[in-house]
């Protein structure tokens, strides 16, 4: 697929979970996570006081891990958060940044800048912002952001070493990045590469991890390092909508989608720009 | 959209900083209004509270222009003629 194909794709894809209230059980196109979406947080580390903190519907059961628990936000903060998608992440970053705090929100998807706008109302949040915008092209000062948080997205982005020299630019000097995302431990096979439905499930995106912490490194920045790595649980796979749309979608067996399961992690990274 | 945001917007295609800020609606917040890169004249809406920022391959021509249309007596009028990358003056490519 080029470049602005996977755009459109990730785009529709993402659009479509929006409408769905999240919900992954469509039987064509899927997501990162799977049956309840908050079984799976709690999986990733969100506790379930931060599950009941936010607004019902923010939580789309996305993500792969919860940044904001890793990243020590501190009172009076700005957060970037790239790809916020219903806007369960910025919600809990902005209990922790206080009034005098502010938790952009970034998101290329109309639905889901919609939703994250409703739901932030419903919780009554003034410290987040939602804008419609491009991961790759920052609409965002330079040196402006105290700290970047993104959750299973930047898998999906095509130009990966732009999205991190974008987080880099805006970070102020000291600033630092937590980033929860999908890696690749070995290549997949080549159905599955192109497959849309694993693309939109984060899967087919993904890059090897080495070649992931190389890109962060290559934006400048310094004292980057995996905070955590967790195998893709199978047994999420076996029943996992992304599993069965990538089975009907590019004709493979039951079997070799579980062998992906050995390929893939979910990892936290952790890297600061220098003073 | 708050005010406040402006104090960190910058435009997406030459990371201009500060851009210039209509208000055309506002309540508590800014409802509808446009968000203009002086540098490279492109435009941005703002359509129910929230700041569309994207790039102009992302963006939709016949909402973009229904945009300018509607808001057309407080739009700025060098937008309305040179803003990028949608104006009232360009045809419609074939």
């Amino acid at each position: 697929m080029k470049e602005d194909e996977i755009k459109k794709v990730v785009r529709e894809g993402y659009a479509q979970i929006a409408r769905r209230q999240g919900s992954c059980c469509s039987s064509k196109s899927s997501c990162c996570a799977n049956s309840t979406q908050d079984e799976t947080s709690k999986s990733l580390g969100y506790t379930p006081r931060d599950l009941a903190s936010i607004p019902e519907g923010a939580n789309l059961g996305l993500g792969c891990g919860n940044p904001v628990a890793l990243a020590a936000l501190k009172e009076g903060e700005v957060v970037l958060d790239l790809g916020s998608g219903g806007g369960l992440d910025c919600f809990l970053a902005a209990e922790k940044v206080g009034r005098e705090g502010k938790i952009i929100g970034v998101d290329m998807t109309p639905e889901m800048i919609d939703k994250a706008r409703k739901n932030a109302r419903k919780g009554e949040y003034r410290n987040v912002e939602f804008r419609l915008g491009e991961i790759e092209n920052l609409p965002v000062a330079d040196e402006t952001v105290d700290v970047i948080i993104s959750n299973c997205v930047i898998n999906l982005s095509p130009d990966k070493k732009r999205v991190f020299e974008e987080a880099f630019r805006v970070l102020k000097p000291g600033g630092r990045i937590m980033v929860s995302d999908i890696v690749l431990l070995k290549e997949l096979p080549e159905a599955i590469k192109n497959s849309v439905a694993a693309y939109i499930g984060c899967l087919s995106g993904a890059i090897i991890r080495d070649d992931y912490i190389e890109t962060i490194k290559q934006a400048s920045f310094k004292k980057v390092e995996i905070i955590e790595e967790t195998r893709f649980p199978i047994k999420y796979m076996n029943n996992d909508p992304t599993a069965k749309a990538v089975i009907s979608d590019s004709k493979i067996s039951l079997k070799e989608v579980e062998e992906i399961g050995d390929s893939v992690a979910s990892i936290k990274v952790f890297g600061t720009k220098p003073r | 959209m708050k005010k406040k945001l402006m104090d960190i917007l910058a435009c997406p295609i030459d990371k201009h900083y500060p851009l210039e800020l209509h208000v055309f609606a506002e309540k508590e917040e800014i409802i509808d209004g446009m968000i203009i890169c002086t540098k490279c004249l492109r435009w941005f809406p703002i359509r129910e509270e929230i700041p569309e920022m994207l790039p102009d391959e992302l963006r939709d021509r016949k909402d973009e222009i229904s945009f300018l249309k509607k808001w057309k007596e407080k739009v700025p009028k060098n937008i309305l003629t040179n803003g990028k990358p949608f104006n009232l003056k360009i045809k419609k490519p074939k």
